[in-house]
């Protein structure tokens, strides 16, 4: 009889947490931690948009806001690891900020600091990509910010305020 | 009935080796909280905005938790309230309380715009923890056993859910070579980011030169995926586990993602070790695993 009310009980919870489960994620747009969806790749095929950082010199100053490709990326990449900071955060901030408010700004400014307090030039680009018609990868480097320790400078294409 | 009386183990016997595995299961799950706990605390210190609000930061400005080193003090109380519900202090209450100090700082740390899933088995273990001691207090067999029942049910419907996901975002298509390509570009930009370079390894230049060893690899992952329900028997489990594994490490071969905790995870609750322990030590004999036991009893 215990055994019996223990699983009867167990099942209830079970199931009272899976209602919620699927309240949760149908009105939070499939995530609500620790519930998932688990939505992860589900968009095979689209284009992507991710982001590098360029530590450059003030020779390539000019260059600024040309978009290009992997080989015409100017200076070395800031490998963002050693800054403990994950490229997906700086990845999803372009992608998802769509005013470029300076709080905004500030807050991908802040993210570099570590690198901006020695002094470096860095060149924010947002990596696009998708597939060709031929079904072959093709990559684009879009510049969006300039930041020296004392300087901010938008992509004139961004919208700001 | 059969299928719930299976998956929370009613009728069975309880026996040494599962009272040791179970604590060997959660202290696994206390360590991995305190893991994030401690990984994230200094890492929300650097966000300045929030961009993308997720659970209850949607009704709550999480920004506070980015200033006045809030984050890390939230840190130490997912330590304290965690290790308080291992050692059972507070039993009913302490993972509850560790679950919501967890979610405020899950939110806090994915607010720039990443939906991280790494940490979700480790949310709905600690959630199937804290459940168990809420509702099964008085009861320790009867809290392992729903414990791990609703682990296998969540675990499984997660990865069936992630293969239907696809299925419904792309169709039958999902698997072509091309897709995986594609994504392969799209790591080399974020290993680059991450590491300042980024070089291919050998599968991902045979996946690059041969499309249809992409398309197998992709649809071995969806197969093994929308199969995940069979996590839910006892018979099967093993099986699945490994094939899910199997699918991790392919995901770490081709797009250099190491989803390593889903992978010590699947090792712990997906084989009967319980049965094992029971089956070949002796934990009456070796003075190493009796004290150990007699541990995970007194914190059972």
């Amino acid at each position: 009889m215990e055994r019996r009310n223990s699983l009867t009980k167990s099942i209830k919870i079970t199931l009272v947490t899976l209602i919620i489960y699927g309240l949760l994620v149908a009105t939070h747009l499939g995530e609500f931690w620790p519930f998932s969806i688990y939505p992860m790749f589900s968009q095979a095929g689209n284009p992507w948009k991710r982001a590098i950082v360029q530590e450059i010199n003030r020779a390539e100053i000019d260059s600024l806001w040309k978009t290009t490709d992997k080989n015409g990326l100017p200076g070395k990449t800031v490998a963002l690891n050693e800054l403990n900071v994950n490229t997906n955060d700086i990845a999803n901030y372009l992608s998802k900020t769509e005013v470029w408010t300076p709080k905004k700004q500030s807050g991908v400014r802040k993210l570099l600091q570590k690198k901006l307090l020695k002094q470096s030039n860095l060149l924010v680009y947002q990596a696009r990509g998708s597939l060709s018609d031929n079904d072959e990868p093709k990559l684009e480097f879009v510049p969006y910010f300039y930041f020296s320790a004392d300087t901010t400078i938008s992509n004139p294409d961004l919208r700001t305020e | 009935m059969n299928f719930w009386k299976s998956l929370f183990e009613t009728d069975k016997n309880p026996t040494k080796g599962e009272a040791l595995h179970f604590k060997i299961f959660e202290l696994f799950v206390v360590i991995f909280v305190l893991k994030y706990a401690w990984q994230w605390g200094p890492y929300i210190q650097q966000i300045g905005e929030v961009v993308l609000p997720l659970g209850i930061a949607q009704y709550v400005d999480v920004s506070f938790m980015f200033e006045h080193n809030i984050s890390l003090i939230n840190a130490g109380l997912i330590s304290i309230f965690a290790l308080f519900g291992f050692f059972r202090v507070l039993p009913k209450y302490s993972y509850l309380i560790t679950l919501g100090l967890f979610h405020l700082h899950y939110v806090s740390r994915f607010s720039l715009g990443e939906i991280s899933h790494g940490s979700n088995f480790i949310g709905t273990s600690l959630l199937a923890l804290a459940l168990a001691l809420f509702f099964f207090n008085d009861d320790p067999v009867r809290r392992q056993r729903f414990t791990m029942g609703f682990i296998f049910f969540f675990f499984g419907l997660g990865y069936t859910s992630a293969a239907v996901s696809k299925l419904i975002g792309t169709g039958l298509t999902w698997p072509s070579g091309e897709h995986l390509w594609l994504w392969i570009a799209e790591r080399s930009v974020d290993v680059s980011s991450s590491t300042g370079s980024f070089t291919p390894n050998a599968i991902q230049e045979w996946v690059l030169e041969y499309k249809f060893l992409g398309t197998l690899s992709l649809a071995f992952g969806l197969i093994a995926e929308f199969f995940g329900f069979l996590f839910w028997f006892d018979k099967t489990r093993p099986y699945i586990a490994t094939a899910l594994i199997a699918m991790h490490f392919g995901v770490y071969f081709t797009m250099n993602i190491m989803f390593d905790v889903y992978i010590y995870e699947l090792l712990i609750i997906g084989y009967p070790w319980a049965r094992l322990i029971d089956q070949y030590l002796d934990l009456d004999k070796n003075p190493i695993l009796a004290k150990t036991y007699d541990w995970s009893v007194k914190f059972a």
